[in-house]
């Protein structure tokens, strides 16, 4: 197949969607160019620099690191419409009105590089419509393009073909939106609102209609409709706050208006309240008040009945939380269904009208199942999608259950379920997804870039990935090889959250003996987290009996198993993704090689639970601050472990792998993966070309210069001053001195010639000292207990 | 009054406008700013050959890198100066320029030499880290006995606001009225007799034409005077160095960038070369305290340059009182009854800003300017110095 090269990429709109889409093809090494207006009065890219402003203190940060930045050049239409001629991708996100864009793409369309693509990030309008504003000869090269906010977090892309896209075009442009900027891609109808926002808003408008119907509160309703359903913890109505009421009343307006023969097309009306609401300026979050508001410290919550906020409460009722709990999906829903109590009979009732919904609009929307499915966990967040979940409790007796409902008029609509629904026992199989527009089964994309992915995300009822060969396993890990290269083992930590204790400890190590003696490299792989770090548990229970020779016995058998890593005599390369906490986060620095997905979260942690790190970590910057200032005038690795330590102390965690890189986690040289589903195959195919170039472990290091004592004691002013503000009480001030001691390599002159076993011992040293401390001991039980740190 | 061989005088001070760190002066090199004060103070007294100054003593509380080097005979060749014109660079921290002012004063008036220069000069902007390009601490520092080395002078700021009770608001108040006093006599052009504006060139690329552009600007007044300063808007700043402190960015001096420079000569050779003299060096007193109240150096400094010159308080009519932090102002102004209107009548280092070695020559050339337009008699440059100390030197105007 062709490639898609993209050299660099314009946005047309600078707005929330616009801005955070450059980010994000910035954070993937592409240049963009971010168009808008141009600002009346001051300078003319006033718009877009106020937008780029706005990128930086966005929470969670669209920004991989600040620096992608200075990969976005501000533009606007009256001056640098000629930069389009080198752009191979323009992204249109402008506001949602039709002459606008009619005006645009009249503007744009003499400056376009012969072949770029064009594709809408619009939500609403018709891509048939906006094709037919272009020149013929373009319309092959454009589509839909439909990202979900935040952009850079949520997966889900849709693509909307119009009948005159060229599928080749379309084919490259999915490859490298799934493999370069790392999305999941939905090829959907260009039907109003496409797939997930269809399914989505219906499902909200939905959800408030039986609120209403049934009487619950608010609150009640959230706690019902979050985690407890598989969906994300905002629920329904946090989650209107969050994206704007007045945005919501307008989404369902471009409901009501352009969805004219949908079945269910009177429910398309803001409810009165939303309308009230909207009214008043509470708009949600942004005004810092909607459907909730937060009073101090209270959340509150609008009560319809006093038509006033009261404090938010939202709970489950006992019977109804046991039947949540119920495992089998069949046992659940009937029970659901059997409950008087009104909150069973809401759920079901919503879970039932969101079927009955997505079995009518199907064959409209999308081309199957699968990819309504997706869109929703996708672009929702749901962990299910709505044809899983029916298929999971049982599809007949549910379609059963549905139509009796149509039938007594308690389902919102009468329209009946299409007929295909009573022909099939469910619509996802091994074979595929069914398609209700072709009434066949629908298999998976054949595209070549999802070949990368070895164990991608699978709806319930398609068939699971192979395990692949076991080679030995304990309690701890699993070591097996994948049929994509048998030579290659890899080692998958079994233990809750990926924590290292002892048994994963002892795995790690026989695992690299192993790879050592029977494989050409070494892979570490699990699904996320990486690993939040020690096994706190194991290190408490130690602690209590002091039993401190065994902590410390057990501290270096951490430092053996990083040092088996690094000094391995085959490539190890650790596959990353999640958190990389603590100890996990030094097995990351440890590693022969590192294939990071962007969302890596790496950090030493230590001193939040009154620790430093000793599996190496404090080891491993004394060394390359030792290595960094022999290439430097003046030889001195001071400077280095300046900005190391407040790392540290301030247990500092990366927001990306990008960001890992920078705080020294990772190096240039190491891969950094956008789609975390193609995490194995990289890391896979880098070990096999480390073990192709001839891999050589790293020597032990010896001849390393430490900053010793004045090194101490230029980071003990720092703690000084800070203890002497207030800022840090007596055992942070502690922690941060033995991590300073750590890191400088002890209590020696500073130059002295050390090698690495001394740096393990007085890391460990340090480590065990800290570990005697009833503080230390406090802040470990405290974290267990509570999952926060202590400040004691 | 003390004994003395002879009086020396101050024939001419001049100073360069005070840039924000990393602001007008941000690439400016702090021998390039000391060789033009050295030029232009010379130039105001033009029957004086340059050959006739006997030495040049320049302080400067970060001497290293590009201020190292013994950055004193740096500035004087550069500045174009005979060969034969000798210079020491001396450091006490921020007392550095009055101290060079006092030691050039004091070869004078021991008949060493009968022309000489006290000046400072200081580039914040250039340095790596706020203390230096190489911070090293010594071990020995945490001991109960020696902790305060290490105290940061935040940290001493806060010890000052609590021991001699100084409030959040009392700090910004003072903060407000430093701006307000540096803006009105900006505005007045008060110090128009004391600053020599400087043409600042920067070497900047032309990305269009791949050429490297000289950029000049004429930089004219004090960079640091926020306009807009008020008790809100200094309320809403956070304490930076305890967790439950007062002592804000707000209420605290700005790290700045720059120098000054004092010509001074001896009774005989100001006769000789009749000169109109501006002033005359009186006295220069230093002395310690406890470094943790650092802050508080004034209160046993000033007294005693008092006493040695027999000058008593009240008859001081302009005192320039480093504002360090508005916690130690305040103490300094309160323990000894300073008339506060007569202290910084133009704004003092909270607005004006604070270029460490070299503030003490700048606030030289102000109090002797401001003495003369204001027909005072008595002028005082008084600053507390880190690790524990105060300085104060006493002019009188002629």
């Amino acid at each position: 197949m062709e490639k898609l090269v993209i050299r660099r990429a314009a946005v047309l709109g600078a707005g929330v969607m616009g801005a955070q889409i450059a980010a994000h093809l910035a954070n993937a090494d592409v240049p963009v160019v971010l168009f808008d207006l141009a600002a009346p009065g001051g300078t003319p890219n006033g718009i877009v620099n106020k937008a780029l402003d706005v990128l930086k203190k966005l929470e969670p940060s669209p920004l991989a690191t600040k620096e992608r930045l200075g990969y976005i050049d501000a533009a606007n239409y009256d001056q640098h419409l000629g930069l389009l001629s080198e752009c191979d991708l323009v992204i249109e996100a402008i506001a949602e009105k039709m002459e606008w864009k009619e005006d645009l793409y009249q503007r744009i369309t003499p400056h376009l590089k012969p072949g770029a693509i064009v594709a809408s990030n619009t939500s609403g309008l018709s891509i048939s419509h906006l094709a037919a504003i272009l020149p013929a000869e373009r319309r092959s090269h454009f589509c839909g393009i439909h990202f979900f906010n935040p952009p850079r977090y949520m997966s889900l892309v849709e693509i909307i073909p119009t009948a005159e896209s060229l599928p080749g075009m379309l084919d490259r442009l999915e490859t490298w939106l799934t493999s370069r900027l790392g999305k999941n891609v939905v090829r959907a109808k260009d039907t109003p609102n496409f797939i997930a926002n269809r399914i989505g808003v219906f499902s909200m408008l939905a959800v408030m209609h039986h609120t209403t119907r049934m009487g619950l509160g608010f609150d009640e309703v959230d706690a019902l409709t979050g985690p407890k359903i598989g969906r994300a913890k905002s629920a329904t109505y946090r989650t209107a706050d969050v994206v704007g009421l007045d945005t919501m009343a307008h989404v369902i307006r471009t409901m009501k208006d352009t969805l004219a023969d949908d079945p269910w097309h009177a429910y398309f009306e803001s409810p009165a309240w939303l309308a009230a609401l909207i009214e008043k300026g509470a708009l949600g979050q942004k005004t810092r008040a909607g459907v909730f508001r937060k009073v101090g410290k209270e959340i509150q919550v609008l009560d319809l009945a006093k038509l006033d906020y009261r404090p938010s409460a939202g709970e489950i009722a006992t019977e109804v939380d046991a039947i949540l709990k119920i495992r089998n999906p069949a046992e659940k829903f009937a029970a659901l269904r059997a409950s008087g109590h009104p909150q069973a009979k809401f759920l079901w009732a919503i879970f039932r009208d969101i079927f009955h919904y997505a079995a009518c609009q199907l064959e409209q929307i999308a081309d199957n199942a699968r990819d309504l499915d997706f869109a929703m966990r996708w672009g929702f967040g749901w962990s299910q999608g709505p044809f899983e979940t029916w298929q999971a409790a049982g599809w007949q007796p549910i379609a059963e259950a549905i139509a009796a409902d149509i039938a007594a008029g308690v389902a919102m609509s009468a329209t009946p379920l299409p007929a295909w629904v009573f022909e099939r026992n469910g619509v996802h199989e091994p074979a595929g997804s069914y398609s209700a527009s072709a009434n066949k089964l629908s298999p998976r994309s054949s595209l070549p870039v999802y070949r990368r992915q070895l164990f991608p995300e699978r709806v319930l009822g398609e068939a699971p990935d192979p395990r692949g060969e076991t080679v030995w396993q304990n309690d701890g890990v699993r070591l097996w090889t994948h049929p994509l290269d048998a030579n290659i083992a890899i080692v998958s930590v079994k233990s809750k959250m990926h924590t290292v204790g002892d048994e994963v400890l002892d795995g790690l190590l026989e695992a690299v003996a192993r790879a050592e003696k029977g494989f050409d490299g070494l892979v570490i792989w699990h699904e996320p987290p990486f690993a939040v770090g020690a096994n706190l548990q194991q290190v408490s229970e130690a602690c209590a009996a002091g039993k401190f020779d065994l902590l410390e016995a057990t501290v270096a058998k951490f430092q053996r198993a990083s040092m088996a890593l690094k000094h391995a005599q085959v490539p190890t390369v650790a596959a990353v993704q999640g958190m990389a906490l603590g100890g996990g986060c030094e097995f990351v620095m440890h590693a022969g090689h590192r294939v990071m997905a962007l969302e890596s979260y790496c950090g030493l942690v230590e001193a939040g639970v009154g620790l430093i790190p000793a599996g190496g970590g404090c080891k491993e910057f004394a060394l390359r601050a030792a290595e960094i200032a022999k290439r430097q005038a003046g030889n001195d690795p001071f400077y280095f472990l300046q900005n190391v330590f407040t790392t540290i102390a301030m247990a500092h965690v990366s927001k990306s792998a990008l960001e890992a890189k920078d705080m020294g986690f990772a190096g240039a040289s190491d891969d950094f993966v956008f789609n975390a589903n193609e995490l194995l195959y990289v890391a896979i195919r880098r070990a096999r070309a480390m073990a192709e170039a001839g891999w050589r472990p790293p020597l032990r290091a010896r001849g390393v210069a430490v900053a010793g004592r004045p090194g101490i004691a230029t980071l003990e002013m720092m703690l000084v001053n800070m203890k002497e503000g207030g800022m840090i009480s007596a055992h942070d001030y502690r922690v941060a001195k033995a991590a300073a001691t750590a890191l400088c390599g002890g209590d020696v002159e500073p130059g002295t010639i050390v090698d690495d076993e001394w740096l393990l011992a007085v890391e460990r040293r340090e480590f065990v000292e800290l570990l005697k401390t009833p503080e230390t001991q406090a802040r470990i039980k405290h974290m267990l207990e509570t999952g926060k740190p202590l400040r004691n | 009054m003390s004994k003395q061989v002879q009086d020396a005088y101050i024939v001419a001070a001049t100073r360069l406008p005070v840039g924000k760190r990393k602001g007008m002066f941000r690439t400016t090199r702090p021998d390039d700013m000391l060789a033009f004060a050295l030029r232009s103070v010379l130039a105001q007294v033009p029957q004086i050959e340059p050959k006739l100054v006997g030495d040049v003593i320049v302080g400067c509380a970060m001497p290293e890198a590009e201020q190292g080097m013994n950055v004193a005979r740096i500035g004087v060749l550069l500045a174009g100066l005979p060969d034969t014109v000798p210079a020491i660079t001396i450091n006490r921290f921020c007392s550095s320029g009055v101290n060079a002012v006092a030691m050039a004063a004091d070869r004078i008036r021991l008949g060493e030499c009968d022309v000489a220069i006290g000046a400072g000069t200081e580039s914040m902007s250039i340095l790596a880290q706020m203390m230096g390009n190489k911070v090293a601490s010594n071990p020995a520092f945490f001991t109960d006995e020696n902790r305060a080395i290490a105290y940061g002078m935040g940290i001493t700021a806060e010890r000052v606001a609590e021991r001699w009770q100084v409030t959040r608001e009392q700090q910004d108040a003072f903060a407000v009225e430093s701006n307000r006093r540096a803006l009105a006599a900006i505005a007045a052009g008060q110090f128009k007799d004391e600053i020599t504006p400087y043409l600042v060139r920067e070497h900047l690329p032309d990305f269009a034409s791949g050429t490297v552009n000289i950029r000049e600007r004429l930089f004219e007044n004090d960079e640091g005077p926020r306009p807009g300063t008020t008790m809100e808007s200094l309320a809403k700043l956070r304490a930076v160095f305890a967790a439950k402190g007062s002592v804000t960015a707000g209420n605290s001096s700005q790290m700045s960038d720059g120098a000054a420079a004092v010509l001074l000569m001896s009774e005989a050779a100001v006769k000789r070369y009749n000169v109109k003299p501006l002033a005359r060096f009186v006295s220069f007193s230093v002395a310690g305290v406890p470094p943790e109240i650092m802050g508080i150096g004034p209160i046993e400094a000033i007294p005693r340059v008092l006493a040695q010159a027999g000058v008593k308080q009240e008859d001081i009519g302009w005192i320039e009182l480093n504002e360090a932090f508005a916690a130690q102002s305040l103490a300094v102004i309160r323990e000894l009854g300073l008339d506060p209107a007569k202290v910084n009548p133009l704004g003092g280092a909270i607005a004006l800003g604070h270029p460490l070695g070299a503030t003490g020559a700048i606030r030289t050339a102000t109090v002797v300017h401001g003495m003369r337009r204001t027909k005072q008699k008595w002028g005082l440059v008084t600053m507390c110095i880190g690790t524990g100390m105060g300085a104060a030197g006493l002019f009188e105007a002629l």
